[in-house]
């Protein structure tokens, strides 16, 4: 008789779900699958996934924007996001429609031409336990990736689920809850759909319940059944990594989230992911002694057909100030008098450090100071990543002037590289910040945080906070190629395109074009609100579009005391800018 | 009011830690003065160690003041590095809670121009809990046995300052632990020898489980004992509250009714300071 009443009850909870999940539907008549084949390839017209194709480039081929006409530019459309919340977008266009994730898991569909709604999917979450605040905090985010395939919309929620929808109507057609919610587990990050696989990673990971477990997993993209899953902070089949905990046992670990979108290499099969910080941050709260703490702050390269490692190299070992390391990962291809170089570049994390690995073996082969750092002394020609031990607290309470800041350097702001100009242009935040081991123990007996961060400040000698750095990225070094620093801090992801431009924006909310060659500025165009979110561009007609997402933006907040002068908007502001050149110019 | 709330925030955010947030978008901040009457809205963490108590502790002061008590689950389920902590905190204090009971009152309590601290209502110790009854103290268990703590704890921290002071052949290697029940496992099967956590925390195990009457608590000997004071946080709405709840916990404390509540849930340790 329950039985009977709670398949009842789930009936008419699912019911309710698919009735309420979709606010407006008017539908898209002959909506064109996204095949297998697109995603490999992907049509420049068209921007399928979280940064334009599986190598996260974020280079567009388009070029009718280009240093000749981007002064031309001109306001196409604008949308207000459907609620207000952290701006970290990444809006996708395919066959004229823009998909857009707004947080809340909240999915918009617009004519990507003229900016009008189509449908609304709001995810409806079961009404927020008050023992799920982090889950709520972090569905205050705008999800940084969702993703197309055939004719579906696929997105991953703040309750754990992978929730698939139909994307001519935006109606829900399956969706599976992945990891249990009550434990802590929550998506902060977007799916990649390669090799008939959903991939993506789960946060949550420094939540009691989820001790011991933080996964990157691949589901089927038809069915949703899981198909493996790898867990970041527990690999039984390497000793060494299990030895690079000390003493703890997995059962007293935490961290090691995957928080940006991985890459995936179709020619090898390899999908390559970035992990973050260990938890607690301090060793001398974890216990972890002087180990390295693998695999947290590292790249790490998964077979996509079984979930095995082929390989992992770690940017920063023994982490004591959450300086974690789990930002985009950029597949470079270059062609070197005859010789094909498979390279993996990027700038992993917030301490600013860019590496270029060879992305077949993990062979480290270089690595580049960018904003000011001191918490790595020195990397050795084998990769080896010495770290200043004098910055680890010995006790509790004993505070170091760390370089970067926990709000970076760099932070999930993503970098591009330009095929163009073979280089790599990567947005910085220049700041400090105290740290130091503490016990934080809000209601008694009841801790929530081991570390205490004072404020975060400049460098000393350094007025400026945002630094725009172009490296030139081959096989052997990675080289500056121009910088520019501005008094606001960077705040959107940046675009690259063919039109021998890169497009980024900062706090002051200034969208910016600059010349991938020189550096200059050769558009710029003050917008409402701090430029978020990761700026794309798209083909409707003949006529190339520039979508530019602003709203509330962590990255301005937390170090905007180092420029007083530029006021934040007090409201959050979170919407979509589309620009276009006139018809003349195009 | 937005224009101060957005340089507080500023300060909020800088001093918790966060591995990926930070901050509130301003919509999700009331701007509006609570209508409440003579009621006042009690919030409590609903992960907290010492819930009842703590909401038996606000009807007496709710009593005391004449004020119509409005019990509400406050928040919890935060990661172990307190990602997204003070966020859901200065939103819960700005938009719903006039106290928020079983606040630990420390040097290293969260700061805030949201909310301030009341005194402390009740002293609670950090005990040690073992399931070998040979053991009469901590100095009696080998050394190459291991210890869990209560992760982040103030208990923890004192065993850390204390460890840190010796080679590592003459101290215990210690786990950290965020769940409790899990931690109680360890000791009963033998993983750990003993944990140091907070005496609620005890108590409520040994009123969940079972097997938790097993576990009895030795001294710390030779590490000092620790005891967590326990206040409140006010509201910064309403600073003329503040020193209303501070007069009624003045009076619990004289009166015995906070010790009558200590006794009602077999906590250890005394009213007041």
């Amino acid at each position: 008789m329950k039985i009977e009443l709670m398949k009842t009850l789930f009936a008419a909870t699912t019911a309710l779900v698919a009735l309420s999940g979709t606010a407006f539907a008017q539908g898209i008549e002959n909506y064109k699958p996204v095949t297998a084949d697109m995603l490999a390839n992907p049509p420049a017209e068209d921007w399928l996934m979280f940064r334009g194709a599986y190598n996260n480039q974020g280079y567009s081929p388009l070029d009718l924007i280009n240093k000749d006409t981007v002064g031309k530019l001109q306001l196409a459309w604008a949308w207000p996001m459907a609620e207000a919340g952290i701006q970290e977008t990444a809006p996708l266009v395919h066959n004229g429609i823009m998909f857009l994730q707004t947080n809340n898991n909240i999915v918009e569909a617009l004519d990507a031409k003229t900016g009008t709604l189509i449908w609304q999917y709001r995810h409806t979450l079961a009404e927020l336990p008050t023992t799920w605040s982090y889950q709520i905090n972090q569905a205050r985010r705008q999800k940084n990736s969702i993703a197309l395939y055939e004719d579906k919309v696929i997105l991953t929620t703040a309750d754990a689920k992978i929730v698939v929808l139909n994307a001519s109507d935006g109606k829900l057609v399956w969706e599976k809850q992945v990891l249990d919610y009550n434990k802590g587990y929550s998506y902060t990050v977007g799916p990649l759909v390669a090799d008939g696989k959903i991939i993506s990673a789960i946060s949550g990971c420094s939540i009691a319940g989820t001790a011991g477990g933080c996964y990157i997993m691949a589901h089927d993209v038809n069915t949703g059944d899981e198909v493996w899953r790898f867990n970041t902070i527990n690999d039984p089949d390497n000793p060494a990594q299990q030895a690079s905990w000390g003493d703890v046992p997995p059962e007293n670990r935490w961290g090691g989230t995957p928080w940006t979108t991985g890459a995936y290499d179709p020619e090898t099969n390899t999908t390559y992911w970035g992990v973050g910080m260990p938890g607690p941050y301090s060793e001398l709260i974890r216990g972890s002694g002087d180990g390295s703490v693998l695999y947290t702050n590292s790249t790490l390269a998964i077979d996509v057909s079984t979930g095995k490692l082929k390989w992992y190299y770690q940017h920063l070992p023994r982490d004591n100030w959450d300086l974690d390391s789990p930002f985009e990962r950029i597949l470079v291809d270059q062609d070197i008098d005859g010789v094909k170089h498979k390279l993996l570049v990027t700038v992993p994390g917030k301490n600013g450090i860019a590496f270029a690995l060879d992305r077949d073996t993990g062979k480290y082969l270089w690595s580049k100071e960018t904003v000011y750092q001191n918490v790595v002394k020195s990397i050795d020609a084998d990769g080896t990543v010495h770290i200043n031990e004098d910055l680890i607290s010995s006790a509790v309470g004993e505070e170091h002037l760390i370089c970067t800041s926990v709000s970076g350097g760099k932070l999930w702001q993503a970098g591009s590289y330009s095929p163009l100009t073979q280089a790599y242009f990567v947005p910085l935040t220049e700041a400090c910040n105290t740290v130091a081991p503490t016990q934080t123990e809000f209601t008694a007996g009841n801790a929530v945080g081991a570390v205490k961060f004072g404020p975060r400040v400049l460098p000393e000698g350094i007025t400026d906070a945002g630094l725009m750095q172009a490296l030139s990225v081959n096989p052997t070094q990675g080289e500056s190629k121009w910088q520019y620093r501005s008094r606001p801090s960077m705040t959107s992801s940046v675009l690259a395109t063919a039109g021998g431009l890169v497009f980024g924006g900062d706090a002051a909310r200034d969208v910016k074009a600059w010349d991938q060659e020189t550096g200059d500025v050769l558009w710029s165009q003050t917008l409402n609100a701090p430029i978020g979110g990761y700026p794309m561009t798209y083909e409707i007609d003949g006529e190339q579009y520039l979508a530019i997402p602003t709203g509330y933006s962590n990255a301005a907040s937390s170090i905007s005391s180092a420029f007083p002068e530029i006021p934040l908007p007090t409201g959050a502001g979170n919407s979509i800018f589309v620009f276009k050149l006139p018809k003349s110019a195009s | 009011m937005l224009r101060f709330v957005a340089p507080a925030l500023f300060l909020l955010g800088t001093g918790v830690a966060f591995a990926q947030t930070s901050g509130i978008p301003p919509e999700e901040l009331t701007n509006t003065r609570r209508q409440a009457g003579d009621s006042i809205t009690v919030c409590v963490d609903a992960t907290g160690q010492s819930r009842a108590f703590d909401l038996d502790v606000a009807q007496a002061i709710g009593d005391a003041l004449f004020l119509q008590v409005k019990p509400i689950e406050g928040f919890g389920g935060f990661p172990v590095n307190g990602d997204g902590f003070m966020d859901e905190l200065t939103l819960a204090m700005n938009n719903t809670c006039d106290l928020f009971m079983g606040v630990s009152v420390s040097t290293e309590v969260q700061v805030s121009e949201v909310f301030s601290i009341t005194r402390p209502y009740v002293t609670i110790p950090f005990v040690l809990a073992v399931a070998n009854s040979d053991w009469q103290k901590l100095a009696d268990i080998p050394l190459d046995q291991r210890l869990g703590t209560a992760m982040s704890s103030i208990g923890e921290m004192t065993y850390i300052t204390w460890a840190q002071q010796r080679a590592k052949s003459e101290r215990w290697v210690r786990l950290p632990y965020a769940d409790p029940d899990l931690m109680a496992s360890r000791v009963l099967d033998g993983t750990i020898a003993g944990m140091i956590l907070w005496q609620p925390t005890l108590a409520k195990l040994r009123a969940d489980r079972p097997d938790a009457q097993k576990l009895r608590t030795i001294a710390t000997d030779p590490v000092a004992e620790t005891a967590i004071r326990v206040g409140a946080l006010v509201s910064s709405r309403d600073s003329f509250l503040r020193n209303q709840v501070d007069q009624a916990i003045d009076a619990l404390v004289a009166d015995g009714t906070i010790q009558g509540l200590l006794d009602k849930h077999h906590y250890l340790g005394h009213a007041g300071e």
